[in-house]
């Protein structure tokens, strides 16, 4: 017999789960939170060392982690190892899953660039001419966000563009552009394209993560339970009723198998997990859509150049330094017609040194290079919307299993024209600007990271008004199983140019608030 | 996981029966050891009653064996670093940071494919040192050497974009290895430090590890 009997069980702790157990707890319902991975003592287990002390240089160890870019020595620990939980993809398709199980997630470490969708995203259908629309608009999320913004406290500078809504934001002082940053923006600015700034989420004490912001809060009221290392591997059904009716999952440590009651399902493990988790189980998929529609955003197209008069050590603090950020500018309107449908975002930032792969050069020469480039450069670079995509999408693989004997995921995505025409477009408007501002460009690309890269992976059990072309409702919730809700990316229609947590916390928050609503009216 | 369900049932079936067995179990043994047992484990209640002690790293004082290229290949490998990381600025080269062994030991453990990769460039220095000059690229004067190398370099604005000519991909990556093998050395942080205090006093260029956190051991 289990010793506590749970109304909600909450399978990830990161910022999706964080939040549910937040907004379920404060409404007096119970809750198990079942974590994969164990809670990280910063104290602890994080040491300051140089690169020569750890056992390969800095270097990570040969072919530990190979889809994970962002992985070094430093940080190879806090990832999921490949070969502990593994996926394939088609060998012409890589796609990079950077997954954290700690307790937290990947809220621990994620960069917390903060942004609102806007209804070019949740009505893309509509511009597009082609997709889906959100069963909902930013007028049902808004309330949401600004909730969210004021917990993560969000920074931003308010431009009332409908592209780049503006948000409930921490009082902020930018300090003054620099000239290279002012003459960009006039540059962009005579052409139309809109110039502001990023928009962060402070959190508190440097820490933006559920486990300072969301989980406390959800621990004082006493009614939430973690279970740190427990891996879920299959969501039961009560034969009966056909309603979900808990989890068997297993334990890290000793591989023990354990089974957990519950009332409710919420999946939060990540967008991809939770629809492995899903898919495994064969549930809630009378649609044939789950595990469709995988989409994320493009991080590359790099555009450098060096400002002449900065160079040779006359880079000065009020000409280089600072940062610029132009949210989405293409096909806004009807009459704007491009060779590809959505748009990009482009990030700015000024004063950095010249990248050594950008010469031809060794020794000595290539020194004298960099040391005349040092300070003087400006560099361009974008997140740029993938399409939606039923082809790309993700399915087990039955003939491979991970460390505790689950079957694994198949990941297949792959770009098309609109990809390439949309980071072409980037590419040539970027070094155009640099070129009129009157800048030499060092060098440009339009290639970008393998999908997956962004770490933005949404999709895959979108939410929909109509149950054949959709895995869950405006809700969250599954058409098919109604005491069952995903609650992180996984019901995203589109992704945007946008970062998506701050859109995942409030879908999550609305999602919760919603259950606690439907559990109070008995309806669940 | 089938098989390992079924070994747990296995370890999970007494092996005899269960009144048989309880007539059979021995005593517990206590809990903790008697006071005064001389075979017992002792040890502080308070962490900090053990001191830290310096140590230093093993190649601070021992010299790492080589292992995985030839001679020859070796060779190559370490004219390479004199030439493409040379000592600049008051900052260690390749050589004073001791770069071509510790990539030695890296490709003695790296996948077959980045082996190959270092293995086919190294001989093909060679060879072309060989046909160009008949003598092993390690013995070729500056000059010379660079009439090999200045063809093979090509500029790469995208960092993940290697050349697909195998000995230009070569000299693209042991260049940025041989580069990141000094930088990330020893030698390298305490030229940026300015000061050659070994053991833990963390000067610049030291950064968060995260080690192992709460591993699973299996044997
Ligand atoms: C380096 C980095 C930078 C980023 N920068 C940004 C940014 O600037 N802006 C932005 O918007 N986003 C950013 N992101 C993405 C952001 O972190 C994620 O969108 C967000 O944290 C996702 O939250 P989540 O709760 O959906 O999933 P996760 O944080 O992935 O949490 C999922 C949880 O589920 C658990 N889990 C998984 N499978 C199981 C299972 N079978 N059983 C039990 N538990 C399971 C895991 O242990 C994990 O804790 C970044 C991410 C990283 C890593």
């Amino acid at each position: 017999m289990p010793i506590k009997e749970y109304d909600v069980l909450i399978v990830g702790s990161g910022h999706s789960g964080g939040m549910a157990a937040n907004r379920l707890t404060a409404s007096g319902i119970s809750c198990l939170m079942l974590n994969a991975g164990p809670e990280a003592d910063y104290e602890k287990d994080r040491t300051l060392k140089h690169a020569y002390e750890l056992p390969y240089r800095g270097f990570k160890q040969p072919g530990r982690l190979p889809h994970v870019f962002q992985a070094n020595e430093f940080n190879a620990n806090q990832w999921v190892d490949e070969k502990e939980v593994p996926y394939t993809h088609p060998e012409d398709a890589p796609y990079n899953w950077v997954r954290v199980r700690l307790l937290g997630g990947r809220s621990l470490f994620w960069a917390r660039q903060s942004f609102r969708l806007s209804d070019f995203e949740f009505k893309a259908a509509d511009i597009d001419g082609t997709g889906e629309n959100w069963p909902i608009s930013l007028a049902d999320l808004a309330p949401f966000y600004s909730r969210v913004e004021e917990i993560f406290r969000v920074t931003g500078r308010k431009e009332g563009w409908p592209q780049f809504p503006d948000g409930n934001f921490v009082e902020t002082t930018f300090p003054p552009d620099t000239e290279t940053i002012k003459k960009f923006t006039e540059v962009a600015t005579k052409r139309g394209i809109g110039v502001s700034k990023w928009r962060n989420a402070l959190g508190q004490n440097g820490l933006a993560s559920s486990i300072n912001l969301l989980l406390p809060d959800a621990l004082e009221t006493g009614k939430l339970d973690i279970v740190e290392n427990a891996i879920v591997r299959e969501i039961s059904v009560d034969k009966n009723t056909g309603l979900a009716s808990g989890a068997h999952f297993v334990d890290r440590h000793s591989l023990r198998e354990m089974h957990v009651k519950a009332k409710v399902v919420v999946l939060a493990a990540g967008t991809l997990e939770s629809t492995r988790l899903l898919l495994n189980s064969k549930l809630a998929n009378s649609s044939g859509v789950m595990g469709r529609y995988l989409v994320d955003q493009m991080y590359g197209v790099s555009v450098v150049a060096s400002v002449p008069e900065a160079r040779d050590g006359k880079a000065r603090p009020g000409l280089m330094g600072g940062s610029a950020f132009i949210p989405r500018f293409r096909n806004l309107t009807k009459d704007d017609k491009r060779n590809f449908i959505k748009g990009y975002c482009v990030s700015i930032g000024s004063g950095g040194g010249a990248s050594p792969n950008l010469f031809p050069l060794y020794g000595a020469e290539l020194q004298a290079k960099l040391d005349s480039y040092e300070g003087s450069c400006v560099s361009g670079g974008i997140f740029g919307e993938r399409v939606a995509r039923f082809e790309n999408h993700v399915r087990i693989n039955k003939d491979v299993k991970d460390a505790y004997g689950i079957p694994v995921l198949h990941i297949e995505a792959r770009d098309t024209d609109n990809e390439r025409n949309l980071r072409r477009d980037a590419a040539d408007t970027i070094e155009g600007l640099f070129k009129e501002a009157g800048w030499e460009i060092v060098g440009k690309t339009d290639e970008v990271n393998p999908p997956g890269y962004s770490i933005h992976e949404v999709g895959t059990c979108r939410m929909g008004n109509d149950p054949k072309k959709s895995v869950l409702n405006k809700w969250c919730q599954s058409h098919d199983i109604k005491n069952l809700f995903v609650v992180d990316g996984a019901s995203f229609v589109t992704a945007g140019w946008q970062n998506p947590t701050m859109t995942i916390l409030a879908l999550s928050m609305r999602a919760s608030e919603y259950l606690a609503e439907q559990i109070k009216q008995r309806n669940i | 996981m089938k098989r390992r369900r079924f070994v747990q049932k296995l370890l999970a079936a007494p092996a005899i029966p269960l009144v048989a067995a309880a007539a059979q179990e021995a005593p517990k043994p206590p809990l903790a050891p008697p006071p005064g047992n001389p075979t017992a484990q002792r040890t502080p209640q308070q962490g900090q009653a053990a001191p830290r002690l310096d140590t230093v790293a093993a190649d601070v004082a021992c010299e790492p064996d080589r292992s995985y290229f030839t001679p020859e290949q070796f060779a190559a490998l370490e004219k390479l670093g004199d030439i493409l990381v040379p000592p600049l600025k008051g900052r260690p080269g390749a050589r004073d940071a001791h770069a071509p062994e510790f990539l030695d030991f890296l490709l003695s453990v790296s996948p077959a494919d980045r082996q190959g990769l270092y293995r086919h460039g190294l001989n093909g220095l060679n060879a072309e040192a060989k046909k160009k000059f008949h003598r092993l690229f390690s013995e070729l004067d500056s000059q010379e050497a660079d009439e090999i190398l200045r063809p093979l370099f090509v500029a790469r604005p995208w960092d993940q974009d290697y050349p697909a000519d195998p000995v230009k991909k070569f000299v693209a990556q042991v260049h940025e290895d041989l580069r990141s093998a000094t930088m990330n050395s020893r030698e390298w942080a305490e030229s940026l430090a300015g000061d050659r205090q070994r053991g833990r006093g963390f000067g610049r260029g030291a950064a968060y590890y995260w080690k192992p956190i709460d591993p699973v051991v299996r044997s």
